[in-house]
């Protein structure tokens, strides 16, 4: 965690320096202060993420452990000057049946929301926007990718500190401050099982074929203080696990900055969600809403777990 | 691909309208001479004067860094906001090697191998005997965060390396100096493995931050791609680097009060700025003409051998050959050595600049050293001026606008083709005059030239303007409507309004190559193709690489221009269905010979018959990326289309894994070269 930081700040420093300066990076003090300035950032205030990552893929036999990746999740992180980046991924299983791999589209994107995030025309106040380019930068793929799935983003905007949010689907976040909810993120969903989704069809097929705009994602912007947890997970985590649930662990954990701390909250979180799931008896969120909507159903949702938490450190 | 503007452009653009205004005054610049003086002068910091010796003490660090930002580039494959396959992905680490492969998050060019060479649409180069044997294709220019004294440079090759031809480096001078140039056995495929390419380099103790890779393609396979650039060099201290900028800054500034001065004649005021040159020159030029004028014929009679052949006397000398031989033999000359014929007596002056030898002017391979005194000196001697080609000069403010202006005013009358690809000294004003100027053009491309330009250039039948994405568009044509016979339009990466295309091309009946790649974004291409099939039915080629939005119904309309001989529609469409398009395209245009579909995703498997069965005149034709080919449909079209030369069907992922084997035998068999996506196939 602290080398990914570190290196980011030092990306982050060369491109920061333009050309009319040339003069004083130029001088002997200007490498120096490499690794002056360095030290001196970690020194002072600044909001950012204490983050960890923690997920199960649904069929743990067939998928072999890839980073960044659980099953047909993604998710990823990233860092700039300005802001911390979050995001998580969910590829709709669906597609399987044509022969298409699920999990290629949704880890396409997190990738590439990753690398945007270093360009120049990254705007931390946008996190609708990074979708947007992601989804375009699909189809300037040679390689033709296939399928659909749902994202969910957040931007830390460090100077802000606001966080900006976009949500397409039934992935999603929650924000927890002295113990209570402040933020959560709305399912969007067409009917029931069938979230708004980012897709992209197989030539001929695009009429039938579910498809949202990034412009159709929800987006919020709330301002945060020292000590907020994040948890930002797909739908395997909101299905499964009762808020009340959610909310009792991840209480104890405001105000973190342990990360290894943070990552035993978050591996429990994510056992809690695979082991109800796999639980046919336990009434889950998801079966209560599938009796909503006239379906009998009982029991947990197996699906691939990505757990995202996050707090916010000053 | 902004104009990288130094701080020194206020004190340049002030030294340049001054040298402009006074013609004759103004230091007749003497093109080798210039080449000449400018080697001693960046190599010469550390050489004389003892203020320039770096203290012991200042020895700087090594220091290896990653490239900070693209400044400039040719070409490139993916299109401006992308991240994938474009000269943005060379800022930084590398992100793929050591692994070997076609990977997005590369920097790749648009072209590769010698097949757009062998296209409808290629083009001559004017004045071929100025390029150096290994010809530049494109270029990338990249600057890095620290001045270093450059001792290694290492790029990232991570798919068919070996297009590196020419490495530069920018100096603090303003001087681009040749770090390694390749021989020609350099260029010879390499095997097909990832490779971190680091020649060795030329001794130097310039500083610099900038850095211009060249590329060629002639020998690759298939696109190159690299992955990042490290520079890696001993720093220098700031105080050094402080005391050669106001150097420069004094030199640049006394430029201007020394053309008024006027004593002296031209040399003598060249010397005059030149500070540490030593002055013994002028001494040699003086004393060696007093030697040849009057000591000469003594010295060889006083050493007279004993044979009699060697007495100047009698023979025929090469003077003495008539006028139109001896410009015969100069035309075939290039420009920096027509220059030197210049200095050797008096006549062979006035033959080497008569106009007839500067009816082509090729700046292209001159990019470093070509200036606004240049142009003011060609000017005076290309009275006869047709064809032109200025791409890739001024990068660094070295031409100015005004200077541009003047010369096209003066000489474009009789231009028939204008070449100003990746031209940064164009802006809103240049484009105007060639509008005006240019009538004449049949070809022109243009990087966003100002509209004067255009107005007299009536008779211009090439205009070739790549290049020139700027925000503003530059190109806001209305004086380019005034070209009415244009043949060849290339307006590759070229930022302009719709509306003065549309124009254009009403106006422009004759067109016969029209290049719109990377256009699709601000034009609606749809419009474009109701109009070329209306009004431009003599097109032979047809580029519309990446243009997203064209539909059915443009591909409709396009296959209206039945001469058609190339038409590339890579990555157009998307994933909509081509319909009848296709089909009507292949029946109307019997003489397509070069067909690009890459990852025109909505092609079916009928389309792909319809190739077999009708395009019976196809060389070279791109099927990258499109999901419905299957080995079978391969062998139709392989059996069907005699003249195939280049099939491409990388990414085509129906094609199995076990039938490259295949692929490579009916490879073989056809002899067709056909690409795909196995790396490691024999071919």
């Amino acid at each position: 965690m602290h080398s990914l930081h570190w290196t980011s700040r030092m990306i982050s420093r060369a491109l920061r320096s333009s050309f009319s300066t040339l003069l004083e990076s130029a001088t002997g003090a200007g490498a120096a202060s490499k690794v002056g300035e360095g030290a001196l950032k970690s020194a002072s205030p600044r909001p950012h993420f204490v983050s960890v990552v923690c997920g199960f893929a649904k069929d743990n036999l067939r998928h072999k452990y890839k980073p960044g990746k659980y099953g047909e999740d993604s998710w990823f992180k990233a860092s700039t000057e300005q802001a911390d980046v979050m995001g998580v991924a969910d590829g709709v299983g669906g597609w399987r049946s044509y022969g298409i791999d699920p999990g290629e589209f949704s880890s396409f994107l997190m990738r590439t929301c990753e690398r945007l995030v270093q360009c120049s025309h990254f705007n931390p106040q946008r996190p609708v926007n990074l979708l947007a380019y992601s989804y375009c930068e699909l189809m300037e793929q040679k390689k033709p990718i296939l399928g659909s799935s749902t994202a969910c983003v957040l931007i830390l905007n460090r100077e802000t500190k606001t966080v900006h949010t976009a949500n397409i689907g039934d992935s999603g976040f929650m924000v927890v401050r002295q113990g209570e909810v402040v933020h959560k993120s709305e399912e969007q969903q067409h009917y029931f099982n069938t979230p708004f989704q980012l897709s992209l069809p197989p030539p001929g097929h695009g009429p039938n074929v579910l498809s949202d705009s990034p412009e159709s994602a929800d987006t919020m912007s709330f301002p945060v203080e020292d000590g907020d947890v994040i948890l930002i997970a797909t739908d395997g985590v909101f299905d499964n696990v009762p808020e009340a649930l959610l909310l009792d662990v991840l209480r104890d954990v405001e105000g973190e900055r342990d990360s290894v701390k943070l990552q035993m909250t978050a591996n429990t979180l994510a056992l809690m969600a695979r082991t109800l799931s796999l639980n046919s008896e336990f009434l889950s969120p998801f079966a209560l809403s599938a009796r909503r909507n006239n379906i009998q159903a009982r029991g947990g949702k197996p699906d691939d777990i990505t757990v995202v938490l996050a707090t916010v450190a000053m | 691909m902004s104009l990288l503007a130094l701080a020194q452009a206020s004190t340049s653009a002030s030294a340049s309208t001054s040298s402009s205004s006074d013609t004759e005054l103004d230091a007749q610049v003497d093109f080798s001479t210039m080449l000449m003086h400018r080697q001693r002068e960046y190599s010469g910091w550390f050489g004389c004067g003892t203020k320039m010796q770096p203290e012991p003490t200042d020895q700087g660090y090594y220091l290896e860094q990653y490239v900070l930002g693209v400044l400039d580039f040719s070409s490139q494959y993916g299109i401006e906001y992308s991240i994938s396959y474009t000269a943005a992905n060379v800022v930084g680490r590398p992100s793929k090697f050591p692994a070997y492969g076609d990977y997005p998050e590369t920097f790749t060019m648009r072209t590769y191998g010698d097949w757009w060479q062998r296209a409808p649409s290629a083009t001559q180069e004017i004045q071929p005997q100025n390029l150096p044997k290994l010809a530049t294709h494109d270029y990338i220019v990249v600057y890095f965060e620290d001045y270093v004294v450059p001792t290694e440079v290492a790029i990232f090759e991570t798919f068919n390396p070996g297009a590196v031809i020419r490495i530069w480096a920018y100096g603090l001078t303003k001087h681009w100096t040749c770090l390694w140039e390749a021989l020609d056995t350099d260029l010879a495929p390499t095997s097909r493995n990832s490779r971190r390419f680091a020649p060795p380099l030329l001794k130097t103790t310039m500083i610099t931050k900038t850095l211009r890779i060249d590329f060629n393609h002639s020998q690759l396979n298939y696109y190159t791609e690299i992955d990042a650039i490290m520079l890696c060099g001993r720093t220098v201290s700031g105080r050094l680097i402080q005391s050669i900028l106001e150097e420069q800054a004094r030199v640049y500034k006394s430029h201007s009060p020394l053309s008024k001065m006027g004593t002296g004649g031209p040399i003598s005021c060249k010397l005059r700025t030149l500070k540490f040159k030593p002055n013994c020159r002028e001494k040699n030029d003086t004393s060696l003409h007093e030697f040849i004028s009057n000591d000469l014929g003594k010295f060889l009679l006083d050493n007279r051998q004993e044979d009699q052949l060697d007495t100047p006397a009698c023979g025929m000398c090469v003077t003495d050959l008539p006028f139109e031989i001896l410009l015969k033999i100069l035309s075939y000359l290039d420009l920096q050595s027509l220059f030197s014929v210049g200095r050797v007596s008096r006549t062979f002056y006035d033959i080497s600049t008569h106009p007839l030898l500067y009816a082509e002017l090729n700046l292209k391979p001159y990019w470093p050293v070509a200036s606004s005194e240049l142009l003011c000196t060609l000017a005076r001697r290309a009275t006869m001026l047709r064809k032109l080609d200025l791409s890739w000069c001024g990068g660094f403010n070295e031409i100015s606008p005004t200077e541009f202006k003047k010369f096209l005013t003066q000489r474009g009358d009789n231009l028939t083709h204008l070449r100003l690809n990746s031209c940064k000294f164009l802006n809103a004003s240049c484009i105007e005059n060639v509008g005006i100027v240019c009538d004449n053009l049949i070809g022109m491309s243009a990087i966003p030239i100002v509209q004067s330009f255009f107005f007299n250039l009536l008779l211009l039948s090439e205009l070739s303007l790549r290049n020139c994405a700027t925000d503003p568009p530059l190109l806001n044509f209305s004086c380019l409507a005034n070209l009415k016979n244009l043949e060849r339009l290339d307006l590759f990466q070229t930022a302009f309004d719709t509306e003065l295309l549309l124009s254009m091309l009403e106006g422009n009946r004759k067109l016969k190559h029209l290049n719109l790649a990377f256009c699709g974004v601000s034009v609606n291409m749809d419009d474009v193709a109701d109009h070329l099939a209306t009004y431009n039915t003599q097109l032979i080629s047809l580029d519309l690489w990446k243009a997203h939005f064209l539909s059915a119904r443009g591909l409709l309309a396009i296959s209206r221009c039945r001469q058609l001989e190339e038409l590339d529609l890579g990555w157009c469409l998307r994933e909509a269905s081509l319909g009848d398009g296709l089909f009507q395209l292949l029946s109307n245009c019997p003489k397509l010979r070069k067909l690009f579909l890459s990852a025109v995703r909505g092609t079916t498997e009928r389309d792909l018959l319809h190739i077999a069965t009708l395009g019976k005149n196809l060389e070279q034709l791109d099927l990258m990326g499109i999901l419905n080919i299957t080995h079978e449909r391969v062998f139709d079209i392989l059996v069907h289309c005699p003249k195939l030369q280049l099939l491409d069907l990388s990414f085509c992922d129906n094609i199995m894994e076990r039938d490259f084997d295949l692929l490579a035998e009916w490879s073989r068999q056809f002899k067709v070269d056909i690409k795909s996506s196995r790396i490691f196939d024999t071919r």
